[in-house]
Order: structure tokens, then C-alpha cells, then sequence
């Protein structure tokens, strides 16, 4: 089973691909409209408005959460 | 082409037992810190329970650091994969709830040294522990939304709902001794949580 490169989500299904390509190391929930993956600065933003949402963290403790999340992740390993 | 098939064995043999020994210290980490607390844990006591040379421990786990993050996300490996596998398949509220709680039990020790110690643990450890309320929350919160949709749960913000249930399990687990004294709280109160804040969220209109 892949596991997604920018966030680690399981993929399994077809749906869990975005626009169903299921050659893509990426999911659904990182990819733009168009497929193509989000840049580290847009999957930053979107994963610490998903904290704040679900959480309730504030703002820039979420931030510094999702960063630290992220360098854990096979695609952002080489950020900052 | 034998002696090739035989270095192939062989690798395959240390890479296996390589393994076999990670395992093994990852579990024997996991029964020290729930017995002696994360923070008071030294590598040593962790090498002496697994019975490893403390040199052996150190090339698996370059750090103290790593070795705690290493365990924590053991741990929330298999209770992420288990939200995973019951929100795939549809699960309400009620039983992913009942999973989390599962999860919990199965390891209830550790856990409770990793909630109330928290804040005293280095920073890879700490952020593998928000990745884990992160999944939580995730599948938590797409249960509630789906359950608003359908008029069960009343309208409200996810964060608070998904605060509430922590905020409610994480006091009587950092107090167990007074509300378990048998040192087993999900066990003898996981049920009678769960029902009380199902019945704070429930009953609702879409």
C-alpha cells in the first residue's frame, strides 16, 4: 500500500488519487485542482488551517506544528 | 553463483534479525517508560530490558530523542491505522469513538505517561505526538461532520467537539488513581465516557 509522499495518508482506493491517477505518489487532499501537486508553502498553509480547524490550535503554534509534521514527510525532508 | 545466493541469505538473514532486534526494543522501551516514567528513562534501562549491549541500542536509536519518537510513533501507528481502516469503511462516531478508546486501553500505561508528560519531552517526540491527535482529530472530525449532515450531532465547531472528548478522557486518565484505583480507567469508565459524551453531542437537525 502507498502511503502519500506530502502528508502520509494510506492509498488504497482510486479516490484517494488526485483525479483518480493512481500512478501519483501524492493524494487527493495534496494536490491542486488540476492534480498537480501543492507546493510546500500551499501545503503548509492548508495543513495549519486543518489543525486550527479540527483542533483549535492558535494560529502560530498550528503553523510550527505543521512544519514539524511535515519534515517527517518523504517530500518535504529537504525543507527547512 | 552459489557463493552469490549465499551473501544474498546472509544479508537477508542480518537484515531480518536487525529488525527482530528494532522490534524488540521498541517494545521493551515502551514497558520501561509506562513502568518508570519517559522522562526518567535512560538508555541503559531500556538496553539492560531488551538484552542488548547499550552500544547495540545506540546504532539502532542514535539518541534518547530518537529512540522516544521512535516509540511514540509505534504507538500511534497502530491506533491511526485502526481510525483509518473503521472511517474507510463508514463507520459512525460511535464506533470510531469506541476504537479510539480501544487503542488507548491496549496501552493504557504508556499513554498515560505521554499525555501528562507531554510538555517535559523533546520536540520531535512532542510534534509526533500533535501527528497523532492530528489523525485522530481527522477521522474523529469527519465522522461528527457526516453525523451533522445527517441530523444526529448537533451543529458545532469541530475543534470544541474533538477538545471536549480529549479534554474529558485526558482528566481521568492523568487522574486514574482516583477514578480507577485498580490502575485500569478505560476499562472501568471507558463505557460511561463514552456514553455521557455522545449525549452531549447527539440530537440535532440538518
Amino acid at each position: 500500500m502507498k502511503l502519500c509522499i506530502a502528508c502520509g495518508m494510506p492509498m488504497e482506493r482510486r479516490e484517494d488519487y488526485p483525479l483518480g491517477d493512481e500512478t501519483k505518489d501524492y493524494c487527493l487532499h495534496c494536490a491542486r485542482p488540476d492534480g498537480s501537486m501543492q507546493s510546500y508553502a500551499e501545503k503548509v498553509e492548508s495543513l495549519s488551517a486543518f489543525v486550527v480547524r479540527t483542533q483549535g490550535l492558535d494560529p502560530a503554534a498550528a503553523r510550527k506544528a505543521a512544519e514539524g509534521m511535515m519534515k517527517r514527510l518523504p517530500a518535504w525532508k529537504e525543507k527547512p | 553463483m552459489l557463493s552469490e545466493q549465499i551473501v544474498i541469505k546472509k544479508e537477508s538473514q542480518r537484515s531480518l534479525q536487525k529488525e527482530d532486534t528494532r522490534r524488540r526494543i521498541l517494545d521493551k522501551a515502551a514497558t520501561v517508560f509506562s513502568e518508570r516514567g519517559i522522562v526518567e528513562t535512560r538508555s541503559s534501562m531500556v538496553a539492560r530490558a531488551a538484552g542488548v549491549a547499550h552500544g547495540t541500542l545506540f546504532l539502532h536509536f542514535t539518541t534518547q530523542e530518537a529512540l522516544i519518537t521512535a516509540v511514540i510513533e509505534d504507538f500511534g501507528d497502530g491506533m491511526c491505522r485502526r481510525l483509518h481502516d473503521l472511517s474507510r469503511r463508514g463507520d459512525g462516531i460511535h464506533a470510531l469513538l469506541e476504537a479510539h478508546l480501544q487503542a488507548i486501553a491496549e496501552r493504557e500505561d504508556f499513554y498515560v505517561r505521554l499525555v501528562t508528560e507531554a510538555s517535559m519531552l523533546p520536540e520531535a517526540a512532542r510534534t509526533s505526538l500533535v501527528m497523532i491527535q492530528s489523525t485522530v482529530s481527522f477521522h474523529i472530525t469527519r465522522a461528527a461532520e457526516a453525523g451533522m449532515d445527517a441530523g444526529r450531532i448537533r451543529r458545532q465547531p469541530v475543534h470544541m467537539l474533538f477538545n471536549t472528548w480529549i479534554g474529558l478522557l485526558h482528566h481521568y486518565l492523568a487522574n486514574r488513581e482516583l477514578f480507577a484505583p485498580n490502575g485500569r480507567l478505560i476499562g472501568s469508565r471507558g463505557a460511561e465516557l463514552l456514553e455521557y459524551f455522545l449525549s452531549l453531542i447527539e440530537g440535532g437537525s440538518r
